[in-house]
């Protein structure tokens, strides 16, 4: 492969979004089904030149299996998609040929590659198979010009900031005379200021005839940068309409589909105290860290990310060990260093990265949800299959945990109900304490709500609840506690009646 | 996105899709028999080409010499499912054979005894190389490839280099026995093909096996010790090489230092033929054991079709290639099967779809920065 121009082929002479263009892609009438669930049902979806097409839908809707559609990975099982008139087949390098790029959520850069290399990725300036790198460094600072000057083509990915690598991805695409650019979440790693660099860029592109599509949960975002906006949800195409005749409320009505209410937090009394901390210090991670949480209190650690609440939490469970200090529960002191130990002192601990740290993907939904219970499923070493089917059918009825069966793999199901079975898990348990990192962080409107509802639930049938949360509305609808932390220590603490999202970053932000 | 249930779908689907359609099960049960189809067209070959294939004499002896690798594969499968790996298996049964002959021949020692410190040497070197991986965290392959060396040269070292004989009767004897017809070292691996299907698929040890090869931080953090489950694994492994060394110093009548060289590397491969993920968390015994029989079955027809000598490892390696090849393909013929499910399903769906339900009020979510 030798020369490529780095600007797209039929950006230069169109400008700007007042020409109706034929749309660069058109995807009609998509179905898509994997084991136990349809992915998408009869799905229309266009690209036009110099629009941005935000799709929006709540988890498990359909989103990314569209755009893996677009982006050649998937087939479909009807319907087809077309780019610039011609059909696509479903072979990513075939939809790269065909113009369009995906920048997907988890980046695609090849970190042990220059910037460079990457930018070229596949389609190396080369001469008898021998690249050049002299061309290979032209070619991209050609394109890097356009997104991100400031950028060094030979410094390895893996030194780049996720905001970085995404640009380096964007000048990839560029330098593949890209005529859509897909873009799945591009700003969930982003701070503000990168976010606002990201969209000038993007509406650079768009006056350049690029088609964009835009994935994104925030709809704040989606009306700051949106054209046209696009709704799917259950699998099903809602309705797709230009920005400007829509506001945020008629979205969220078009996502969820059903009314989403706020949880109220009537009036619990605490009880005795369950889980009390003395002095707790890992060194580097947190320091001097004490308190308690009652029976039936809600006990927040808000503060910015950083600032040591997921350690405190790893500390409490046994996943990480500490230096000095003390956990006790229930009076008793808690083995240090073993989560098998913090679980049986009748602590429950829902992490903050579900594909991580919780779920084991090979196994079925059923082993999964039953995976902190064995000693109780299996009391004399051997498993019984009636207590286990037990188990996960009370789970499925109080969590409305949506499946084919609790036999399939547990990858099978969207977020939200993966988070279901991760909540499943523990409540099977009973625990006396429940500590949550995040519990609702990228799950959907809908199961955000059901989360809090259930997290409130608990809290009233007696359960002392840690929560860990950066979402203020959140900490300021559940919590009874809040605790601020800050540079690994607490620095405030504010009751039910004095919080405010102003004091809690006052403590969170400042010495 | 609940599928409807499966009724009155029937009608509509030809005996082949129903087969394919089916319940998930049945289609498991297909994937499984993949490896059993090659098994049984490899032998109608082999039959058609040698009149002597489907002789009792043949047939027992095909098991009978299948059941050492089976046995030591059966310990390499715990290791392999937490995500572990064990070169060290052929040498483990190296030093359990001149052990459980050197010990009474050199010192007097019993025969019982000797046999149970050759087990023990076997668990005491799988519970080395567990520690090793968990608190030392030094990577499988080095670890039990440093062991692989230490354990054959202490065997070399001890016999002095030489087959150690003769050997205690008893062991010539169990060889020798049979129990309603059947040598009873067949049947012994059969049992313990048996109960290790049993631990796994049915304990709470199998479970934690399952969770801790598939995601070891998600075991770790529902409660299950997972150090515990990987050193309870490399152990298994070393007793059942130990056993194997038992079983070969019978076969050999000789304590042999020399016995199962590269085993660990045809035992690796029945394990991996027979559906266990190299990456961990995947797999079943039902399918080592298939795997163990289609590469007997490979050596018994290099014997009987009186192949080269030489050409025996070329051979064996394109068989190992070829059932690779045939596993991936059955694999995705079970997906695509399992994809036509859910289409006729869908459009059952569609052709009920009823009203979409109707939106209410709603609030705008907010994102703090």
């Amino acid at each position: 492969m030798s020369e490529k121009s780095p600007v797209p082929s039929n950006g230069d002479e169109r400008s700007g979004n007042t020409l109706i263009a034929e749309p660069v892609l058109v995807a009609r009438g998509i179905c898509k089904s994997f084991p136990g669930v349809v992915a998408l049902d009869d799905v229309d979806f266009e690209i036009r030149p110099g629009e941005v097409n935000a799709l929006v839908g709540e988890n498990g809707a359909g989103k990314s299996t569209l755009i893996k559609i677009m982006a050649g990975f998937y087939t479909p099982d009807l319907g087809e998609v077309r780019v610039n008139g011609k059909h696509l087949s479903a072979d990513p390098a075939a939809a790269h040929k065909a113009g369009v790029a995906t920048i997907h959520q988890d980046h695609h850069l090849v970190p042990s590659m220059t910037v460079a290399e990457n930018i070229m990725l596949g389609h190396w300036p080369s001469r008898y198979g021998i690249i050049s790198k002299k061309e290979q460094t032209k070619h991209a600072l050609r394109t890097l010009a356009q997104v991100a000057p400031e950028l060094s083509p030979s410094t390895r990915a893996r030194r780049l900031s996720p905001a970085e690598g995404q640009l380096v991805e964007i000048a990839r695409a560029l330098s593949e005379d890209a005529c859509a650019l897909v873009m799945d979440e591009p700003t969930t790693s982003l701070s503000p200021r990168e976010i606002d660099r990201l969209f000038a860029i993007v509406k650079e592109l768009k006056t350049k005839g690029l088609g964009i599509v835009f994935v994104s949960h925030w709809l704040e975002e989606v009306f700051r940068i949106a054209d046209r906006i696009t709704v799917l949800r259950d699998s099903k195409l809602v309705g797709s309409a230009p920005a400007a005749q829509l506001d945020q409320e008629q979205v969220i009505k078009m996502m969820v589909g059903r009314a989403v209410h706020e949880v109220s937090t009537s009036a619990r009394k605490p009880g005795r105290v369950v889980l009390e901390v003395k002095n707790l210090t890992r060194y580097g991670a947190v320091e001097d860290i004490s308190f308690g949480v009652h029976a039936g209190e809600i006990v927040t650690l808000a503060g910015l990310v950083g600032a040591g609440r997921s350690e405190v939490a790893s500390c409490i469970f046994g996943i990480d060990p500490y230096d000095t200090g003390q956990v006790l529960v229930d009076g008793k002191p808690v083995a240090p260093n073993d989560p098998a130990a913090a679980m049986r002192a009748g602590i429950g601990f829902i992490p903050e990265d579900r594909r991580r740290q919780a779920l084991v993907e090979q196994l079925s939904v059923s082993a999964n949800a039953t995976l902190a219970v064995l000693d109780r499923i299996a009391p004399r070493w051997v498993i019984s299959t009636e207590r286990e089917s037990e188990v996960m059918s009370e789970a499925k009825r109080s969590l409305a945990i949506k499946m084919s069966s609790p036999k399939v793999r547990v990858s099978t199901l969207s977020g939200g109900n993966q988070q279901k079975v991760v909540l499943a898990r523990w409540l099977a348990r009973r625990p006396s304490l429940l500590i949550l990192d995040e519990p609702t962080k990228g799950v959907d409107v809908g199961a955000k709500a059901e989360i809090s509802e259930i997290i409130v639930g608990l809290a009233s049938r007696g359960t002392a609840i840690l929560l860990i949360s950066s979402e203020l509305p959140e900490v300021l609808a559940l919590s009874d506690r809040v605790l601020v932390m800050r540079s690994g220590r607490i620095t405030g603490e504010l009751h039910r009646g004095s919080m405010s999202q102003e004091l809690i970053m006052n403590y969170a932000a400042t010495a | 996105m609940n599928s409807p249930t499966q009724a009155g779908s029937a009608s509509k689907l030809g005996l082949l899709d129903k087969l394919r359609v089916g319940n998930r099960a049945v289609l498991e049960a297909v994937q499984g028999l993949g490896l059993f189809a090659v098994i049984v067209i490899v032998s109608v070959l082999l039959g058609l080409a040698s009149p002597v294939f489907f002789s009792r004499i043949n047939i027992e002896n095909l098991f009978y010499s299948a059941t050492i690798i089976a046995v030591v594969a059966i310990g390499e499968a715990f290791v392999i499912l937490v995500g572990g790996i064990d070169l060290s298996v052929g040498a483990v049964l190296a030093l359990s054979s001149v052990l459980c002959v050197g010990l009474p021949l050199f010192a007097g020692v019993p025969i019982w005894l000797s046999t149970l410190v050759a087990l023990g040497t076997g668990a005491g070197i799988g519970l080395i190389n567990g520690l090793s991986v968990t608190v030392l965290k030094i990577p499988a392959l080095i670890a039990t490839l440093a062991m692989m060396s230490i354990a054959r040269g202490v065997a070399f070292i001890y016999s002095g280099g030489r087959n150690i004989a003769p050997v205690p009767s008893i062991y010539v004897d169990i060889q020798a026995t049979r129990l309603f017809g059947i040598p009873v070292v067949i049947l012994f691996t059969i049992a313990l093909g048996i109960l290790a299907h049993f631990v796994l698929s049915s304990t709470r040890f199998g479970r934690s096996i399952y969770a801790t090869g598939g995601n070891a931080l998600a075991a770790r953090l529902s409660g299950i010790r997972t150090n515990q489950i990987v050193l309870a694994a490399y152990v298994i492994s070393g007793i059942a090489a130990a056993i194997g060394g038992l079983m070969i110093t019978a076969r050999l009548e000789a304590g042999a230092a020399t016995a199962g060289f590269g085993t660990e590397l045809t035992v690796i491969s029945a394990v991996v033929i027979g559906g266990v993920s190299l990456l961990g968390g995947e797999g079943k015994i039902g399918g080592v054991l298939l795997g163990v029989l289609l590469l007997g079955l490979v050596q018994n027809a290099i014997n009987l079709l009186n192949v080269p000598p030489n050409y025996d490892y070329v051979v064996s390696g394109l068989v190992i290639a070829a059932a690779a090849g045939l596993d991936v393909f059955r694999r995705s013929f079970a997906e695509a099967g399992l994809r036509r499910r859910s289409i006729l399903r869908k459009d059952e769906a569609k052709s009920q779809r009823g009203s979409a339900p109707s939106a209410t009020t709603a609030t705008p979510p907010k994102r703090i920065t």
